[in-house]
């Protein structure tokens, strides 16, 4: 699957340099007040998003850095921030 | 060609604004819990809603291989009996469904593989289930064709050898599963989507589609790889799964020279010669989760490189067709089947990953005693969605193919 993912140090590069990091959940959630329920919402559960979303990315074979992107699922483009958010 | 028809499964019913169970997802597992509410169930009045031709998803994209060598307690069992309904299937439906039970190989290639392959098989006979953990000169004589040598990137150490397993024709089973259903009385509506499910009082009430509204105690959701969109999209409800793209291809038809399913999580490779005599292959997912369904050079020239050296007749073999499909990943590699929680009469059954195909016959089975009882029955409680917040995964990713929801 074809993808370019733009890098904040190395610019557009291949995305088969990256390693995809899991869609951005927010923050860890506190540890006050945290129940089962809360903890498995950010570890594991997803939106499986069919549009935009915006997610982690590590540049494995590069510069090794961790940055977010916004990516269309439905046609694997790299897309600009949207407005909304 | 451009005559009327009517499909197989006879003419299409109007939609009614009532049914006493909703299936979204005329895939296998929407057929089949269809086919297994009318026959074991009496309850006929059924719908199964699809978006656009029945089979269009997984059911129709898998490479059709069958099999029960999986490595856990709560799993292996469940696609044991999947394995034993294909013949019962093939006769009560009167539809040829090709099961051949070539029996699967899969290839071992370091010491530690084979130990886990001792686990796997201590399991599998444990549930009566025949597998043996064979020699690389005993895999030799089984599939002549395969490179034994130890020149080759990953040289093989052994293979565990499932003779039960094997392949079927994905497509029949649908259009059986479709007949069959249909017969006792269940409605196919296919280019029909779903665009809403009405719920009040934490109840099923309704589901809304582009065609109107039906009114309906009953929904189970078995849309395959679009199931955990709709899950959150329809009903706020978020599911631990990632969709990925999973990959597969045929080469040119050849004369029979795999007489078995051949499979290497090694070489992230299996293949197998389709009775048309083509060598149906598998390959990686997208390491990244998408819905496109497209596929890529990068992995026919990795299909390529794995098949040329695991059977090294096939080199200069021509890929005739190379397609993809969704694959739904939890992070246990085991599916989530449940039902009534939280929300009363809603039915889940969706994160099959690559199994959906081999496990259709018993996940319709058992849904279709699940949402005619309103009782989990026994052989799905494992696969409970609270599981993941009680932290009790189940250990599949411990199986012998190393996929994972984030390849």
């Amino acid at each position: 699957m074809a993808l370019t993912i733009t890098c904040p140090i190395c610019d557009k590069r291949n995305g088969y340099e990256f390693r995809y990091g899991g869609v951005d959940k927010g923050p860890r959630p506190d540890e006050e007040g945290l129940t089962p329920t809360s903890w498995c919402d950010h570890v594991h559960m997803n939106k499986c998003v069919a549009g935009i979303q915006k997610e982690w990315w590590f540049h494995r074979d590069g510069c090794g850095a961790w940055f977010t992107i916004y990516r269309d699922t439905t046609t694997n483009l790299e897309v600009d921030k949207p407005e909304a958010n | 060609m451009f005559g009327r028809y009517k499909p197989l499964w006879g003419k299409t019913p109007r939609l009614k604004s009532s049914y006493d169970a909703v299936i979204i997802g005329g895939g296998l597992h929407g057929l089949a819990t269809a086919y297994f509410l009318a026959r074991d169930h009496g309850i006929t009045d059924v719908a199964v809603l699809e978006k656009r031709y029945i089979g269009f998803g997984g059911a129709g994209r898998n490479t059709a291989i069958v099999r029960a060598n999986q490595r856990t307690q709560e799993n292996v069992p469940f696609y044991k009996e999947a394995l034993e309904l294909w013949p019962m299937l093939t006769k009560e439906l009167d539809y040829n469904l090709m099961f051949f039970n070539c029996g699967n190989l899969n290839l071992m290639h370091s010491e530690a593989a084979m130990n886990a392959a001792r686990m796997s098989i201590a399991t599998a006979q444990f549930h009566g289930i025949e597998s043996h953990l064979i020699d690389a000169k005993q895999c030799k004589e089984l599939v002549p064709a395969l490179n034994i040598s130890e020149d080759i990137t990953y040289p093989i150490f052994g293979a565990m050898y499932h003779p039960p397993g094997g392949i079927v024709r994905h497509d029949a089973v649908v259009w059986g599963l479709a007949k069959g259903a249909s017969k006792h009385g269940v409605h196919i509506h296919q280019q029909t989507a779903v665009t809403g499910i009405g719920v009040e009082n934490s109840k099923i009430v309704s589901v809304d589609t582009d065609h109107g509204k039906i009114n309906t105690p009953r929904v189970l959701l078995s849309a395959g790889g679009y199931s955990a969109a709709i899950s959150y999209e329809m009903l706020g409800v978020t599911l631990p799964i990632s969709v990925l793209t999973i990959q597969a291809m045929v080469t040119q038809p050849l004369k029979p020279i795999l007489n078995h399913v051949v499979s290497s999580g090694t070489y992230h490779a299996y293949a197998q010669q389709t009775l048309k005599g083509e060598i149906a292959t598998g390959a990686h997912m997208d390491p990244w989760p998408n819905y496109t369904t497209q596929t890529t050079a990068y992995y026919i020239k990795h299909q390529a490189e794995a098949l040329a050296e695991m059977l090294p007749c096939l080199r200069g073999v021509k890929f005739m067709r190379h397609w993809a499909g969704l694959a739904d990943m939890t992070p246990d590699m085991a599916p989530i089947m449940d039902g009534n929680d939280p929300i009363e009469g809603y039915y889940m059954d969706c994160g099959w990953g690559y199994f959906g195909f081999k496990s259709c016959a018993a996940t319709g089975k058992y849904l279709a005693q699940f949402m005619a009882s309103g009782n989990c029955p026994d052989m799905l409680k494992p696969f409970n969605l609270r599981r993941f917040e009680q932290h009790r995964l189940m250990g599949e990713t411990a199986a012998l193919m190393d996929y994972s929801p984030d390849n």
